[in-house]
This record gives C-alpha cells, structure tokens and sequence, in this order.
C-alpha cells in the first residue's frame, strides 16, 4: 500500500446543521484538508468556528452540506453503518456518566461492531480490550464504575474503547478539555503513541496550543474564512498562527511559540543573573507591564541584579531613585508599582 | 465478560430473586379469604381431584389466573420501564411516558362511555373484551403516532414530549368523555383505571401471556442495542447502531408489554419507573444482559408481593392494585430523585 496516500481528505467541503441552502446552516465552508497514517492531527480554531461540527462531519454524525469526505479514496456515505464503525472511532466532547457501568464493560463496548447480535466478546475480542485497557493505562480500574473516575481516566477509558473498537481513523472533540495540566499532557502524548506505535490516524481538537505543538504531527488550523494545515512548525513559521487573534489582545510570539497578552510597555529594565532566574523574573516583569531590555541591559537606567548565594537568591534593583534589596520575586513586584514613570521609554 | 467474583455474586442474587418469585408465587395462590390447605393445593395444580369441589373452582379459576396474571404483568410492565429508561436516557422514563395508558384509556372511556347517548347502553368494566380490544386499540393507536414521529425526529427529547402531548391531549378527551356521561358509566370506568389483577380469565391468559412473552423477547434480543445506548446517541451511531430502526423495536416491544398488561389490567403506576431502580440497586450493574433477567424477576416478585399486600386476610375483596403500587413505589421514586441530586448520572 502506497504509505503516503491520506487516509482521509475533504474535497471543498462545507458542514453545518440542518439543510444545504438554508440561510444560517453554513457552518464553514471550502475545507481541504487531509490526514495520513501514523499522523496526530491537532484540530485548532477559536471557539465556534466549528471544530466539533467538522469533526461531527467527518465521523458521520452530521451530512455535509456539501463537498466530498473520503476516507481511503472511497465517499464515507458509501460504508455501511458496521463497516464504517470498524473503520472510524470517535469520542465526543460531553463526559459520560452512567451509573453503575464498569470500566471493563465501557471498554468492551467499543467490540461491539465486530460481535454478533447478542454482544458475546470472543477471546478475541477479550484480548482487545484488554490491551486497549493496558495501553491507556486503566487496567488496574477495570472493576471501578465509571462515576467513580476521575476525569482524566474516564477520558482514559473513553480512549480505551475506541482504541477496543479497532479503527484505522479515531477522532476526538476536545480530549482535554476538563483535564488538569499533567493530565492534558498525558493524554495527548497517548494520542501521540497510539498514532505512532499503533499506524492509527488521530484527529482531535484542543484549545491547548503549546501541548498540540509538541505532539502533533500536523494541524489543522481553522481561522475565520479559511483552513490551513501543515506541519506546527509550518504554521508558525508561515504566521498563520499570528492571524488567529489578528484583532484581539493577543500576541503570537513566533519566537517562544506561545501566545501572550499584548500590553502598553511602562518602561524598560535591565535585568542581570543566572538564566534561570533571569527568564522568570523577565517573565513577572512583563506581567506587571515593563518590557525587558536585550543582553545586559547596558544604557537602562534601571536595573535589577539577581545574585545566587549558597541556595538563596536577592533581587537587587537599582536606578537614579531606588536602590533595594529582595528575597523574593513577589516583594519586588510589590515595588515596581511605584517605579512606572520613572523608567527609560 | 464478569470476573468470577461478580459471577459468582450474581449467581446467588438469581437465585435469591428466582426462590422468592416462587415463594410468592405459591403464597399468592394459598393466601385468600378461604383457607384451602397446601396439599389440596397442589394435588388441584397437578391436576387431581380435590376433597372439596368448590375448592378445584377457587384455585383453578380465580387464583391461578390471578397469580399468573400479576407475574406476567411485573415483569412485563418492569421490563417496558427498562427499555424506556434506557432509550430516553432518563430515571423517570417509565412505560407510560409514550402515553400509551393514555391511549388505553381513551379506548376504554370511548367504549364505556362514548355512546352514553344510546338509551340503555352500558357496559361492565373489569376484564371484558370490549375493555381489552378498546384499550389494546388505544394505546396501538398512539404507539402508530409515536412510530410516525421516530422515523421523522431524531432529538429523543423531541419523542419524549410528543409522547407526553400526546398522553395529554387524550387525557383531555377522556376528561370530555366523562364530563357527558352518566354516573354509572362514570362508575365503571373509574374502577378499570384503578387496575385489577382478578379480572383476568384463563380464556383471556392465552392471549395475554403469548403477547407478553412476545415483548419480552424483542426485548431480549435488543440486549446488545440496549447497552449501546447507554452512552447516547452520538456513540451508539458511532458504533454502527441504527438507531431510528433500534428505537422503533424498542418502542415496539414496549407497546406490546405495556399496552397488553393496560388492556387486561388497567393502568398499573409506579411499578414500571420504580422496579428498574430496584433491579440497578440490587446488582449494581448496567449491563443489560444481567439488568433485564434482573427486572423481570424483580418485577414478578414486587407484583405478587403488591397483590397479596392488595387482599390481605380479613378484608372482604381487594384494594385496588394500583393503589398498593402505586403506595409501594412512591418511596422509590423518591429515593431515586433523592439520591440523584447528589450524583448528576443516568440511572
């Protein structure tokens, strides 16, 4: 098999709800994009401009309203219903919560387009399960209910059945959305192997742009009007990133790759010290709204000196006014207030 | 797939649940006014001659239909709440929110009561197959309805308040119906609402009980649609489901459970909504494959019990069934409201 076919592309695709040609039901339209083997694509866009109703799409839940999806060259309207559940799995943005079901019995669930009509796992299938259990790292929870879980592993065993029902394309609506740090990290890094170690195309959408830059093997970038994709590094190089926020207070920083709140500068300091303690002072600074002068900070007239001795660390800020000492990052915010004016442009 | 311990579990549950069913079965056939003694009781079941004949009449035509009549009515009235639950993802769903007692009842007000102004007709209620073909067309008629719009809507929400609209709306009629009729008539159509276990006849048991068994086994069938649709429609459909057809079964299968029992019976409340329940806490388990053996026992068992409750000793006649169930499942329906303040899940 030629490797480099996309196991999924849309051809001028349009989705929304309802009819084609009803006003209001044109959700996005003109979408091109693709997805190959072993890729983990990052679905990004701001809030309604309809991630869930492509991804929707693209599982069959929604018709487009126009346009083409294919899924290994062939129309997805031409699966039947079993056939195409053995081919695409999907997990939906809204947590599951039913009462006394089990995580074993979640998991299996997803065997159900490969048994017979009274639902019986084969061992088979009880193999399956088990793995996808194993892999998500939910195995010791197979007994608990799922009520019981926590968030991030009822995402896990959300993923876990899908991972069970044994699709080449798996897509997921916003995986990470309730999930604390180390959790959102996780769970895309999973999405990141089961792509990687297991030949499955994952498509998801996030909000959570610096984990999807790390992970993803390619975005898909909805701005308004227009889809872009490639890889992260190409989008930001690109500027496409810059585009998303183009009227709003945020600022993409091309260089850390980040975004961040665009500010009126107060003034300018310098700042000296280990790298460490430099960056996250430079960090606290920027915060309270004084920009940060390059290398040294030679020709500012303030300046802030972080020494290191024996463990402990001492602020020393310094300028035509003010010459005072710190033991921690929040005192010296605590003055900075006071210096606004005084600084250098 | 059950580890051995949860196997194990269930199977001292089954047979728990299966040895009170029995217990209740024959204590429902030896309890009544008259006492007859336990061995003549199963000399007549097994078909011999009993010292008394009037005794032959009593357990042969009046207990024995009873009893079957009240195990056939749980598990079937239990088992249409199930499915209904589990198709509208609700607690409270239960098997008349398709108004299907509502249609029943329209049927029946139209029978009893529609041609008040033909002088001199009247019409007993209870277990007469005028009753039983208009209830049975009732509640067909609105299950038509229902279909008709499960095939053109596919927000369950959207079927979930048609079918209570449509619950309404004959309600109004039957309240219409009433309001012009006389007091008799008005007499004899109240009783049929309050259900009756005892109206029953062996005749009538032949086309009953095939018609329940017939529910129950589409309701079996649909073990592996049931679960699932347990996670909603989105992930049933992602798993293949078809889920306009799996609807259309299911509500099938509950028209045919509870308008049957409707039709022979009346409307019975609360045990629909509130046995489900019971077989969940008693188990512990969504899997429809333990929780529908699980509600037709429960539901014989909660039956019977309600029946025997219904005619203690003492008491000339019986109090109306649904009275007592309706007694015994308020304080279900109230624990379930209760219980789900505290956690926001289905079931």
């Amino acid at each position: 098999m030629n490797e480099t076919r996309p196991v999924l592309h849309t051809d001028n695709l349009t989705v929304g709800y309802g009819e084609a040609g009803r006003p209001g039901s044109k959700v996005f339209g003109g979408i091109g994009i693709d997805a190959r083997r072993s890729e983990l694509v990052a679905l990004f866009g701001p809030n309604g401009i309809g991630k869930s109703t492509l991804l929707k799409s693209l599982v069959r839940l929604l018709s487009p309203l126009s346009g083409k999806i294919c899924l290994h060259g062939t129309d997805i309207n031409d699966f039947t219903a079993g056939r195409f559940a053995r081919m695409v799995g999907y997990v939906s943005t809204d947590p599951v919560r039913v009462n006394n079901l089990k995580v074993y019995d979640l998991v299996s669930l997803g065997r159900y387009p490969h048994t017979g009509w009274m639902g019986r796992l084969g061992s088979r299938d009880v193999e399956y399960v088990e793995e996808a259990m194993e892999m998500v790292g939910i195995a010791g929870l197979m007994n608990k209910q799922i009520n019981r879980l926590s968030d991030g592993e009822r995402q896990r065993a959300m993923i876990a059945r899908t991972l069970a029902q044994d699709t080449g394309l798996i897509v997921l609506d916003e995986p990470t959305a309730f999930l604390d740090l180390p959790n959102k990290y996780e769970i895309v890094h999973l999405l990141h192997r089961m792509a990687a170690e297991k030949g499955k195309t994952v498509i998801f959408s996030t909000h959570d742009l610096n984990i999807a830059i790390q992970e993803a093997s390619k975005i898909w970038l909805m701005l308004p009007g227009q889809m872009h994709q490639g890889a992260p590094e190409d989008l930001i190089l690109d500027g496409s990133f810059g585009k998303m926020f183009e009227n709003t207070n945020l600022n993409f920083s091309t260089g850390k790759g980040e975004f961040r709140i665009r500010r009126e500068l107060l003034g300018r300091i310098g700042v000296r010290g280990p790298a460490t303690e430099r960056r996250w002072t430079r960090n606290a600074l920027e915060r309270n709204g004084f920009g940060v002068a390059e290398g040294e900070g030679e020709g500012c007239e303030t300046m802030i000196t972080v020494e290191k001795l024996e463990g402990r660390r001492t602020w020393h800020i310094s300028s035509k006014e003010v010459d005072s000492r710190f033991e921690t990052i929040y005192e010296l915010c605590t003055c900075l207030s006071s210096l606004a004016g005084t600084l250098c442009p | 797939m059950k580890t051995p311990v949860a196997r194990f579990r269930y199977g001292i549950l089954f047979s728990l649940l299966s040895a009170l069913t029995v217990i209740l079965f024959t204590a429902s056939i030896v309890a009544g006014t008259v006492s007859i003694p336990v061995s003549e009781i199963i000399n007549i079941l097994a078909g011999g001659e009993a010292s008394r004949p009037d005794w032959e009449i009593i357990v042969r035509e009046l207990r024995l239909p009873r009893t079957v009549t009240a195990l056939v009515a749980g598990a079937g009235l239990s088992v249409s709440g199930l499915l209904m639950q589990t198709v509208f993802r609700n607690p409270l769903a239960g098997p008349y929110v398709l108004g299907i007692s509502a249609g029943a009842s329209l049927g029946v007000a139209v029978v009893v009561m529609g041609f008040s102004f033909i002088p001199g007709y009247a019409l007993t209620g209870g277990g007469d197959w005028h009753t039983v073909i208009a209830a049975w067309a009732g509640s067909g008629a609105v299950l038509v309805l229902i279909l008709l719009v499960s095939f053109r809507v596919r927000d369950i929400m959207t079927i979930l308040i048609l079918g209570i609209m449509f619950g309404s709306a004959a309600g109004a009629l039957v309240s219409v119906l009433q309001y012009f009729s006389t007091e008799a008539m008005l007499k004899s159509f109240m009783i049929w609402t309050m259900g009756s276990l005892g109206g029953v006849t062996g005749q009538q048991l032949a086309i009953m009980v095939p018609a329940v068994a017939g529910g129950l086994i589409i309701a079996a069938v649909s073990v592996k649609t049931l679960n699932t649709m347990l996670l909603g429609e989105d992930y049933a459909r992602s798993m293949g489901l078809n889920i306009t057809l799996a609807r259309v079964v299911i509500f099938f299968s509950t028209s045919l459970l509870a308008g049957t029992i409707t039709a022979f019976c009346g409307p019975i409340a609360f045990v629909g909504i509130a046995v489900p329940h019971l077989a969940r806490m008693i188990f512990r388990d969504a899997d429809h494959a333990v929780l529908l053996p699980a509600t037709v026992l429960t539901g014989s068992s909660v039956m019977l019990a309600a029946d025997i409750a219904s005619r203690m000793p003492g008491m000339e006649g019986s109090l109306p069934v649904n009275s007592v169930t309706a007694l015994l499942g308020i304080p279900v329906v109230i624990w379930i409201v209760i219980r789900n303040q505290k956690l926001t899940g289905i079931f």
